[in-house]
């Protein structure tokens, strides 16, 4: 194993980092929570510079680059607190576009993904909050050249906003994926505790697709649970970057604050916290990039790589939003301190997608089946 | 990034795997097991004695000293081996690791051949005589005193916490030469021979283990020569800090393994129905999820530290490689025994649990193991320590 970054993936890190200095800075991610902004010229910006094309197949007019690449962007969207549809569009619909339909199925729709004419996202979960494709009710059936729908996604990032939604759903009780227009289901938003991540409940009833949009032939589960593998692995990610900036702003914070006349780094009790906090991060980063690595490679172990990321980065996130906050001090609890923007993030990060406890006891359950990773 | 290594390596490993086929000792005469971290059963020195004939003791050596050149990956798959097939590398891991090491680190040609060689074969044991009644995390205030006197040291006081000195030939020791430079340089590093006039050892058990490690070291006008003194005089706190600079890549590989070989066990038992359906109990599957999760983040971490000293980068994750190795361990023990609930109780360990040419602290019952992870986040620097040293080295937070 050689578990470091090559020269050019750091460089592509600095560039990144770099874009998103200058268009993602806390002032956009304050705008977006203020109301101010939808910040979807961030998206705009993005699509210029080939992001979204970046990681997906070549097949589908993308660049392939590789998922250790575009965890490297997600982390890095984390890290700014991103507003925009990248992250559901390019880790969410995408890859289950791809895994339902096959590379060349997708490639057409995956094209105007690449080119920025599309946003997607996906509608997975009914309210159980595992995202698990054996327990979806939700149904679809033949009435002529179309289908119809019926059932109630939960969760659905973007769901107000995005042009396509990748709902999976039973048809002649086969777990299947149907390619829905946003514009066609009611939408409501929840009220989210991350402004720039707003998700909505999807009322699929009676909506009525052209049957040419069901993609794929057969039992869709198993590409739906690979394709969850991408955007599990993809949400760990953007809550490192969370974190990682929450450490920043704390450790720098506890150079320059002084009380009783010092720094308070230098108690213990500051100190400890936060190295806790950079050993957590650390641990959650190496296992993101470890279920990079298995989705690049589409090793085996990708299904407890991911589940080990969500877990690890769960862990971090909880451990930073606490003493994060904590150390901050009366500041940090102020709105107009950028710590919560980040805080946010953080918090969405664990919140979707399956709990860390959730991804903590699958690892423990495919450990003691034989399927531990090792 | 890549998951796996190069042809190469893997032909290194494949180079040693066939070298431990041709050359394991034969497990009968493992029945006769080390008392000590400082006592080699007679089967046990053979085996490290070829080990080092052969250039496979320590792999990172030129080959006048066991070991081949190798680089950091092909050291890395060569612990991957070891710990796969549960061998210990040595049975005197201090002499081998820290007094060897610091040997031939820092000392002359005749003191490495007069006492590195023959540790490192296995015909001598040595013991490392660090940590005092009153220097435990803040060993360089040690007070044990050498004065020169002519060609020779005459040393006074008191080490403790010295591992295997009972059964040990030599010890390195860190004596205070002069007391009146700041406390990090007055210190000498000296070699001194167990069986020297004035110096008692007094063994002493711990919580975890029937048989005692630990020893009380006393020095009572002990004469030791002066070429005795490995380093330069008063130079002694570079030797006990660069004593692990050859194998600092490495160490995180032993925190991986004892973890690795308790977690290994847990499936096993667990799957074996332990702890009365402790495998469907929901908070017990939490906190195994969280192990599995640290072997993972402590298996990769000391990949990224090996890949980056290979590209020369200067790398300070030791401690936190420390810290998180002996935590999880710590954690993990806790859990099995928690999870165990009654069964738990008993101390016995079945007689098949100790694997051949594995340490006999691998198979402790889990009340013991949980006890003895203390040893890992306690000695060499307690988790307090490292925590104030990440925080000031890494992190760049001001001393207290």
């Amino acid at each position: 194993m050689e578990f470091e970054f090559t020269e050019d993936q750091l460089e592509l890190q600095r560039a990144v980092r770099e874009v998103l200095d200058a268009e993602a800075p806390p002032e956009l991610a304050r705008a977006v929570a203020d109301g101010r902004s939808d910040g979807d010229g961030l998206w705009e910006t993005l699509v210029g510079l080939e992001w979204p094309a970046m990681a997906l197949p070549e097949e589908s007019g993308g660049l392939d680059f590789g998922w250790v690449e575009l965890a490297i962007v997600l982390e890095e969207l984390g890290r700014h607190a991103a507003p925009g549809p990248f992250v559901a569009t390019v880790t969410q619909f995408a890859p289950l576009v791809v895994e339902a339909a096959g590379p060349r199925g997708a490639a057409e729709l995956l094209a105007a993904v690449a080119a920025g004419h599309t946003t997607g996202t996906v509608a997975v979960d009914e309210g159980a909050g595992t995202w698990d494709p054996a327990s979806v009710q939700a149904t679809a059936r033949r009435d002529g050249d179309d289908l119809v729908l019926s059932g109630t996604k939960h969760y659905v990032v973007d769901g107000a906003g995005a042009d396509e939604i990748a709902a999976v759903v039973r048809l002649d009780g086969e777990v299947r994926v149907v390619l829905v227009p946003g514009s066609s289901v009611q939408a409501d938003e929840v009220v989210p505790i991350d402004p720039a991540v707003r998700h909505s409940t999807i009322a699929l009833d009676g909506v009525r697709v052209p049957a040419d949009r069901l993609l794929g032939d057969g039992d869709a589960a198993q590409a739906v649970r690979r394709a969850l593998e991408e955007s599990v692995t993809a949400v760990a990610a953007v809550t490192v970057g969370a974190c990682q900036r929450i450490f920043d702003i704390i450790n720098e914070h506890a150079r320059q604050r002084i009380q009783f006349g010092v720094p308070i780094g230098s108690f213990q009790a500051v100190k400890h916290k936060l190295v806790d906090m950079y050993r957590d991060i650390e641990r959650a980063r190496a296992l993101v990039y470890y279920a990079a690595l298995t989705l690049a490679e589409d090793h085996p172990d990708r299904t407890p790589a991911a589940s080990m990321a969500k877990a690890a980065a769960g862990e971090a996130q909880r451990r930073c939003v606490q003493d994060g906050l904590q150390l901050a001090g009366g500041i940090g609890y102020t709105w107009e301190h950028d710590l919560h923007l980040f805080l946010r993030r953080a918090k969405v990060g664990e919140l979707h997608f399956g709990s860390a406890s959730h991804h903590r006891r699958r690892v423990a359950r495919l450990a003691l089946a034989g399927q531990d990773g090792s | 990034m890549r998951l796996t290594y190069s042809p190469a390596v893997e032909e290194f490993r494949a180079e040693f795997s066939a070298w431990l086929d041709a050359n394991l000792p034969d497990e009968e005469a493992t029945t006769v097991r080390p008392r000590s971290s400082a006592d080699i059963p007679a089967w046990s020195r053979d085996f490290q004695r070829r080990m080092f004939d052969d250039g496979w003791l320590v792999p990172g050596y030129p080959p006048e000293f066991g070991g081949r050149n190798a680089d950091l990956y092909e050291q890395a798959v060569f612990w991957e081996e070891l710990g796969r097939r549960r061998i210990t590398q040595s049975f005197n891991p201090q002499g081998l690791g820290i007094v060897s090491a610091s040997i031939i680190t820092f000392g002359t040609d005749e003191q490495k051949h007069r006492w590195a060689v023959p540790i490192m074969r296995a015909t001598r044991t040595a013991a490392l005589g660090m940590s005092e009644p009153g220097a435990g995390s803040d060993l360089a205030g040690l007070s044990t005193r050498a004065v020169l006197d002519g060609d020779r040291f005459i040393v006074n006081g008191q080490k403790v916490w010295t591992s295997g000195a009972h059964h040990a030939d030599v010890l390195l020791a860190f004596v205070r030469t002069d007391p009146d430079a700041p406390k990090h340089k007055g210190i000498s590093a000296l070699i001194i021979e167990t069986d020297t006039p004035g110096l008692v050892r007094r063994p002493f058990r711990d919580i975890a283990r029937t048989e005692p490690d630990f020893n009380e070291v006393f020095f009572d006008d002990v004469e030791v020569p002066r070429e005795n003194l490995v380093g330069e005089l008063n130079d002694g706190w570079r030797v006990c800090t660069g004593s692990l600079a050859h194998e600092r890549e490495m160490l995180w590989i032993l925190w991986s393994q004892g973890l690795d070989r308790m977690l290994e066990d847990m499936l096993e038992q667990l799957n074996d129905g332990a702890g009365a359906g402790a495998a469907d109990d929901p908070v017990v599957l939490d906190g195994l999820g969280s192990s599995i999760v640290d072997s993972w983040a402590l298996r990769l971490l000391g990949q990224r530290q090996l890949a980056r000293s290979q590209r020369g980068l200067h790398v300070a994750d030791q401690s936190l490689l420390k810290l998180l190795g002996s935590e999880a361990q710590q954690k993990l023990a806790l859990l099995m025994l928690e999870s165990l609930g009654p069964a738990g109780l008993d101390r016995t360990v079945p007689p098949d649990a100790q694997q051949p040419y594995e340490s006999d602290r691998a198979a402790l019952s889990w009340a013991d193991r949980y006890f003895f992870t203390f040893a890992g986040t306690i000695s060499g620097g307690t988790s307090e320590i490292q925590r104030n040293i990440i925080a000031e080295r890494v992190l760049g937070q001001p001393r207290g």
